[in-house]
């Protein structure tokens, strides 16, 4: 790329950040039935993990509506951490591949997407030109328009939206465990019983985000850049899991390497506990024969960490127009509803059901909700700054790598 | 058919010439004898007749079938009819199918097939044109491989010891059964042998290879 | 001889990608800064270390199981029954033992629920850390199920070229028991035969990915498995850590190859003086006893491996201590049929493809070959080299390389990443089949009128169809369990039964790891019971032709 081109970029980027209400002018309604026309007979390379058969199966099913509908032919490309794809385009980027790229859409947050986008590498911004983009609770929901305190800028499109949750085997854990010294008590009467999944992880990493912003007094200091005080600011996190760590599971020498995994083992009674960043994930579980009935849900009393995911364009996609129309798709009301669906996926939708029409709220009103599913959190916590997260990564592996 | 003739063919090895130069012509229907000692290039004589010495053996000297010269062609256009010691039927394929293989003869299949039942017949081994050749005798073998080569409708018959791997009773017959069709066909043979009944029975010339050091034979 | 086009054209497939893959390598990663962030990483000590231990190890008790195994069958006289033993553990890729192990050894997994509770008492799984653990021991089972039969099989065809039954028949008559026999006399002769099926065995144990992911230790992990982390990770310099890595791992496997050759002499060395000693070592027949059971034990693990990936795919909550998952099993593998066809689809094209090029490029080879020795060894060595060097050092490098000649992502470069981990075996089997042939049936052929072409398919190609069909079904199964190739040529865009059971093992999904697990197994059992069938039936009213 050259520096012109990326200082354009970057304009473009602080630009659209300081734009706060898109709206779709007249005009752009045009432009939008170009993007539909060209995008026809379009494959679009979909990088997203594919480590959840669930999710899998509604990528699925968004592909065969997509080919139906759009004529677009909708690629799963299953990765196990989307960091590979983000790696590839880097690749490419440095091979001069600037199109035709193996990546047309990519399932993306937090670290991830602000690599991408600090290197320029990402197109758009097409966000506020997709015409489903309106119905986003834009306001209602902070996560939508920061991602992990890097703007999203229009440059990535809301997806859903989670709070990490705490489930349990309801017949192991019986009284009610919102705080961590509750849960720290409970570890120790049970040890052998509970884990979390291993940093990196996307899980992993969640709960010590979550066990952060709970144990720590200053939670502003969090929302900046990560300094020198580091290890003082992180102590009271330390402490708990150095407390913690000889009474969980394998005594704290083996983690559980994903979300799913820890499902699992739930599933076959080695754990009591999992965690997802899904509110409906134990429902759907237990409706799919998964797991079995006697689980309960919990979100910390001082607020449970909340996440949006998004969709992204990587700069040299060969098939733009198709990935949009997808992405546009994906938003529907339709699709959002399915997605939202526990049968299916059981994944919060980002739009605003507010702006939906009467019939399109309906869709939402009548998913099944089961006693797995926790209430609302009471607060959400938002991310810390991302550059919290590698130092917290980093420090962890430091100090339980043997 | 014509006459089989060698003219100056000798073999070496690294240089190491085997045997000294052979010229001499073998009639239609006669039986030439070659002997010599074990190593002294026997076998590899008949290969260089053929065509298919092994490369680290040189050969040298031209062979004629008639007035046409049969160094200069490929081993498949050749025509010269090789019977070994074992008789070495092609194992995945039937008595009949064997000997299909050798028959030249462009006709119809049914017709094919009534002159490989003809052949069986005529040397007593009719009705065994479906059996698997690892089923037959020695004997059985020999005389499936004779007429192999004989429907291969060659110039002449070069026989590598064939009868030496068979016992007393089979040897005399096959051998005699040999030599009554190359007269019959009336063709040139040439018999490697070690085996001094063969070389009677035969009743042609006999040529002996002699080591270059040799003034006469041992 | 190796000038003939035949044998260039299969050489230059396999050592052209294979060395400029190790050179890129080479290049992108001898990066001081890069090294020593590599150095600096917590736990990247025991990490490599634990990737050296495993490996040798794992091969060392190989070698010895893979002996025992062959000298007892040579003895008596089931040698090939042991064929048909080792094979289905053979044909089962790595990705799918590893997966199968740990659902048969974990604390939850199929062993410890056939004897729980009656037997041990335990309500809920005890906290063991049997699987992945530190020692990494179940890492080196299962590279030791894997890589005896590998050994097995090597010893056999290297038996081939040695007169072991008359000598064996000797030592025997001279007052031997058949071990001692075994280790004294035929022993050494072997193992200087199967120097590089060795070699390559060891090199797999230290660089592989397919065992370690779900069966090595978690914290830190194998080297490869933190390098295959770091290759997928978005930030650079994390990427160039993966680079330097590959050169690390490059010089401890030639490092811990070196030692190994010196072993090998030593060994060597130790065989002769146990043979001169004189000790007969008659009464052998307690240790043969031990040696059996133990085989048979290894054995059994690795058909329960199989089992138990068939229950985990099948279960949905299969809570401790049930031994049998309850639930409908039908409809849970009914509901993963559509995502599993697809995969099924691409990874058998995959595999006919390869083994079809392989055949076209092998059999034209062995043909030029057929009366040379040296020069079949000579290209045998040759195609072995990928196999000598780690897989991820040279698949880095060739990425970097596929990607600028903008061949990433297309079918032809996996197909051909597969051909190069396909004709070391191909050959292997095909050169001797072909050279076994008695070469004066193509003399009969020739002097009957028939032209090289014509001879060749109408008497060499059916009296090498038995062993073709065997090779097609190995380069089949190599192909199937192929996971680090698909994935880096290929971009990440061929959904293999391979590359969907790593990225599920890899996050720890087991319940998804076991379908393609079993996918991953069934495969190549399928092909190669469909070969031996035919082969049976091909032929079987001809006794001439070996089988």
């Amino acid at each position: 790329m050259l520096a012109g081109q990326r200082t354009g970029r970057l304009l473009r980027v602080l630009a659209a950040s300081v734009v706060l209400l898109p709206q779709v002018a007249a005009a752009d309604i045009d432009e939008w039935e170009t993007v539909v026309a060209e995008a026809r007979g379009q494959t679009v390379y979909f990088n997203a993990w594919g480590g959840e058969l669930a999710i899998n199966r509604y990528i699925g099913w968004a592909a065969e509506q997509l080919r139906t509908k759009y004529d677009v032919e909708l690629r799963h490309v299953k990765v196990t951490d989307i960091a590979e794809a983000v790696s590839r385009i880097k690749a490419e980027n440095a091979a001069g591949r600037g199109r035709g790229g193996s990546v047309d859409l990519l399932w993306i947050n937090g670290e991830n997407f602000a690599s991408l986008q600090r290197a320029g590498l990402l197109y758009g911004p097409w966000v506020h030109s997709t015409p489903n983009a309106t119905l986003i609770d834009w306001q209602g929901n902070p996560t939508t328009l920061s991602d992990g305190s890097m703007a999203t800028g229009g440059f990535e499109m809301p997806w859903g939206t989670a709070a990490l949750t705490l489930f349990y085997d309801s017949q192991q854990v019986t009284q009610p465990l919102d705080d961590p010294t509750a849960l720290l008590q409970w570890i120790e009467a049970h040890p052998g019983r509970f884990s979390y999944p291993q940093p990196p992880a996307f899980l992993g990493t969640a709960f010590l985000k979550q066990l952060l912003l709970v144990l720590v007094e200053d939670t502003d200091r969090l929302q900046r850049p990560v300094g020198d005080d580091f290890a003082q600011v992180t102590q009271p996190l330390w402490s708990w899991l150095d407390r913690a760590h000889p009474s969980l599971w394998r005594r704290g020498r083996l983690f559980p390497l994903s979300g799913p995994a820890q499902r699992d083992l739930l599933a076959v009674g080695e754990l009591d506990w999992m965690l997802s960043f899904n509110p409906s994930e134990a429902d759907r579980a237990i409706g799919q024969g998964d797991l079995h009935e006697t689980i309960g849900a919990l979100h910390f009393a001082a607020g449970a960490l909340a996440n949006s995911h998004f969709l992204a364009i990587p700069y040299n996609s060969s098939a733009t127009a198709g990935a949009r129309v997808a992405a546009n798709f994906l938003l529907s009301p339709a699709a959002q509803a399915r997605k939202a669906n526990e049968q299916f996926w059981g994944d919060p939708t980002v739009l605003d059901t507010d702006k939906l029409s009467a019939t399109q709220r309906r869709l939402f009103d009548v998913l099944p909700s089961g006693a797995a599913t926790p209430p609302t959190p009471e607060r959400f916590l938002a991310e810390p700054h991302p550059s919290w997260t590698t130092r917290l990564e980093q420090a962890w592996l430091e100090r339980y790598v043997r | 058919m014509s006459a089989l003739r060698l003219d100056g063919v000798t073999l070496d090895i690294d240089g190491k010439v085997l045997f000294q130069p052979l010229s001499f012509s073998v009639e239609p229907g006669n039986v030439t004898s070659v002997v010599g000692p074990s190593g002294s290039g026997k076998s590899s004589l008949l290969a260089y007749l053929c065509g298919i010495l092994p490369k680290e053996i040189q050969g040298r000297g031209a062979v004629y079938a008639g007035d046409k010269q049969l160094t200069d062609l490929a081993t498949e256009r050749r025509a010269l009819g090789l019977l070994f010691q074992d008789s070495l039927l092609f194992p995945h394929l039937s008595v009949g199918g064997n000997l299909l293989f050798g028959l030249r003869a462009k006709q119809s299949r049914a017709a094919r097939r009534q002159r490989v039942n003809e052949a069986l017949a005529s040397v007593g081994l009719e009705g065994f044109a479906d059996r698997d050749p690892a089923t037959l005798s020695g004997g059985q073998k020999s005389r499936v491989a004779l007429l192999r080569v004989l429907l291969a409708e060659p110039r002449a018959l070069l026989l590598d010891e064939p009868f030496s791997a068979l016992d007393d009773d089979s040897r005399a017959r096959v051998r005699s059964l040999v030599f009554a069709e190359a007269q019959r066909l009336g063709l040139p043979t040439l018999l490697v042998t070690h085996d001094m009944e063969d070389v009677a029975a035969a009743g042609g010339d006999v040529i002996e290879l002699r080591h270059p050091q040799d003034k006469q034979g041992i | 001889m190796l000038r003939k086009p035949p044998i260039i054209i299969l050489l230059c497939v396999s050592v052209i990608p294979t060395s400029a893959g190790v050179l890129a390598a080479l290049w992108s990663g001898l990066d001081p800064a890069a090294l020593t962030r590599v150095l600096a990483t917590p736990g990247v000590g025991l990490s490599i270390a634990s990737s050296i231990w495993s490996g040798v190890i794992a091969t060392g008790v190989s070698l010895l199981l893979a002996h025992l195994a062959v000298a007892l069958a040579a003895s008596g006289g089931w040698r090939a029954r042991l064929n048909g033993f080792a094979l289905p553990l053979l044909a089962m890729p790595h990705l799918a033992m590893g997966i199968g192990l740990a659902l048969l050894l974990a604390p939850s997994g199929v062993l410890l629920r056939a004897v729980s509770p009656w037997a041990t008492g335990f309500d809920l799984p005890p906290d063991w850390l049997i699987v992945q653990d530190p020692a990494a021991l179940s890492l080196i089972l299962g590279l030791i199920l894997k890589e005896t039969c590998f050994l097995i099989m090597a010893l056999m065809a290297a038996l081939a070229q040695v007169p072991s039954a008359e000598l064996q028949l000797q030592a025997r008559a001279l007052g031997y028991g058949p071990l001692k026999a075994w280790l004294a006399v035929t022993a050494p002769l072997l193992q200087r035969q199967i120097r590089l099926p060795l070699a390559a065995v060891l090199v797999f144990g230290i660089g592989n990915v397919e065992l370690a992911i779900p069966l090595g230790p978690g914290l830190p992990p194998t080297f490869s498995v933190m390098l295959w982390h770091w290759f997928t990770n978005p930030d650079p310099l994390i990427n160039a850590q993966a680079y330097a890595g590959t050169v690390l791992l490059l010089l401890a496997t030639t490092t811990t190859l070196a030692f190994m050759a010196a072993a090998n002499t030593l060994l060597t060395r130790l065989l002769r003086r146990t043979a001169e000693s004189g000790r007969r070592r008659s009464h052998d027949g307690f240790a043969r006893g031990v040696a059996r059971s133990v085989l048979i034990v290894g054995w059994s693990t690795g058909i329960l491996a199989i089992a138990a990936i068939l229950l985990r795919s099948a279960a949905g909550p299969w809570r401790f201590p049930a031994l049998l998952p309850g639930g409908d099993w039908l409809s849970r593998w009914l509901d993963v049929l559509p995502v599993a066809g697809s995969v099924a689809a691409t990874t058998i094209g995959l595999a006919v493809a390869t083994a079809l090029c392989g055949l076209l490029l092998v059999l034209p080879a062995a043909e030029r070959c057929r009366r040379d020795r040296r020069t079949r060894a000579i290209v045998g060595a040759w195609l072995f080299v990928p196999l000598l060097v780690p897989q991820m050092t040279f698949l880095f490098g060739m990425q970097v390389l596929l990607v600028r000649l903008h061949l990433d992502g297309r079918i032809v470069a996996v197909l051909w990443s597969h051909l190069i981990f396909a004709l070391p075996y191909l050959w292997g089997l095909l050169a001797p089949a072909r050279a076994t042939i008695d070469p004066r049936y193509q003399s009969v052929a020739a002097t009957l009128g028939a032209t090289p072409l014509r001879t060749w398919f109408t008497v060499t190609a059916p009296l090498l169809a038995r062993s073709t069909l065997l090779a097609f079904a190995l380069a089949f199964s190599v192909s199937v369990a192929l996971y680090l190739p698909t994935l880096f040529a290929g971009a990440g865009r061929f959904a293999t039964a391979a590359t969907e059971a790593a990225a599920s093992a890899g996050s720890g999904n087991l319940r998804l790891a076991s379908v393609h697990g079993l996918l991953l197994a069934v495969l190549p059992l399928t092909v190669f019971a469909l070969a031996y069938t035919t082969n049976s039936l091909l032929f079987r009213n001809r006794r001439g032709i070996p089988r």
